[in-house]
């Protein structure tokens, strides 16, 4: 477990910078201090948590805010699945407490260092899972304490940092050329809706379903042509 | 905090532990599934459509500094520094006057 927890130290530095960010942000919004704590805490999702806030700081709809943020969180289907062999042997209220400490960065660290060492389990899962999300409430909650001292940070662009966050969550969700028309297809239904007047959270649905049919369309063309 | 602040962090916990939860006992009939596509897919339309909506009818400065975030994001691929150069390219656009 020890071994987890300072081969994790790296990439919590990093996570404490951007949960400082994300503080910042939330308590421009209105979120206390507090609240940020307890949502860092009980959600432990970085990008989930950013879209969420931004949306609600947007229109206050709690569920389209939700269902932005969870779409954002589908990847952990997957990665969690992908545990299966690591998590073996606990009790189901093990199982539930591990997969809730594990986030991008310590299930990618366990399973880089598993496939070099077999030893490398769940005891260290465990370990690195702890300090991140201890290292992400913190920082999350220092933010918020910071950003709620502060004037209105609108005005010098604050709010522009959400879309800069948006963007770089995009590159890194960017898999190459197959992504390209279907991301075209959501930027251009989403744009084209809210400059219409449609409502942002709607626009969005409507901007990610469209780029959906338009991946499964090409998919098939794909199968077709093979 | 009023209620839809409560609310928000609530649904979101529910909604985040419930897609863990799914993934421990149903991932690997998902991935194995004919819509596993979707859960690859999903997540870049949702954040290319939050980008969208951010620019929709936004002045002519914050579409350069989105594009300077992007150029950011493309060659370093770091999410604190995309934050910083965007905010930065919009600050120093608005103050030019665009």
């Amino acid at each position: 477990m020890k071994h987890g927890a300072i081969a994790i130290l790296p990439l919590a530095a990093g996570a404490a910078v951007y949960g400082f960010a994300f503080g910042l942000l939330a308590a421009q919004v209105g979120f206390p201090w507090w609240g940020v704590a307890l949502m860092s805490s009980l959600v432990h999702a970085g990008s989930s948590q950013i879209v969420a806030v931004e949306q609600f700081a947007d229109s206050a709809a709690v569920v389209g805010a939700a269902f932005a943020g969870a779409a954002l969180n589908l990847r952990y289907i997957g990665i969690i699945a992908s545990l299966t062999e690591v998590l073996s042997g606990l009790s189901l209220r093990a199982k539930l407490l591990v997969i809730h400490i594990t986030g991008d960065e310590n299930w990618a660290l366990t399973m880089s260092q598993r496939a070099k060492d077999p030893q490398i389990g769940v005891r260290f899962l465990i370990g690195s899972g702890l300090v991140m999300i201890t290292v992400w409430t913190i920082s999350t909650t220092l933010g918020a304490f910071v950003g709620s001292t502060l004037p209105n940070l609108e005005k010098f662009g604050l709010g522009f940092a959400f879309t800069a966050a948006f963007i770089a969550m995009a590159r890194g969700l960017w898999r190459g050329h197959a992504n390209l028309v279907p991301w075209i297809a959501s930027f251009a239904v989403t744009i084209g809706l809210v400059t219409l007047g449609i409502p942002k959270a709607y626009a969005i649905v409507a901007g990610a379903i469209s780029g959906l049919a338009v991946s499964h369309i090409l998919r098939d063309r794909r199968k077709r042509a093979l | 905090m009023t209620f839809p602040f409560w609310m928000l962090i609530i649904v979101l916990a529910i909604a985040a532990f419930s897609i863990r939860v799914l993934g421990l006992f149903a991932g690997d009939a998902i991935k194995a599934s004919r819509f596993s596509w979707i859960l690859d897919d999903l997540p870049g339309l949702i954040v290319v459509s939050l980008v969208a909506a951010s620019l929709a009818n936004q002045s002519v400065g914050t579409w350069l500094a989105a594009a300077a975030a992007l150029a950011v994001a493309y060659v370093a691929n770091h999410v604190i520094l995309t934050m910083c150069v965007g905010v930065a390219a919009y600050g120093g656009l608005v103050w030019l006057g665009f």
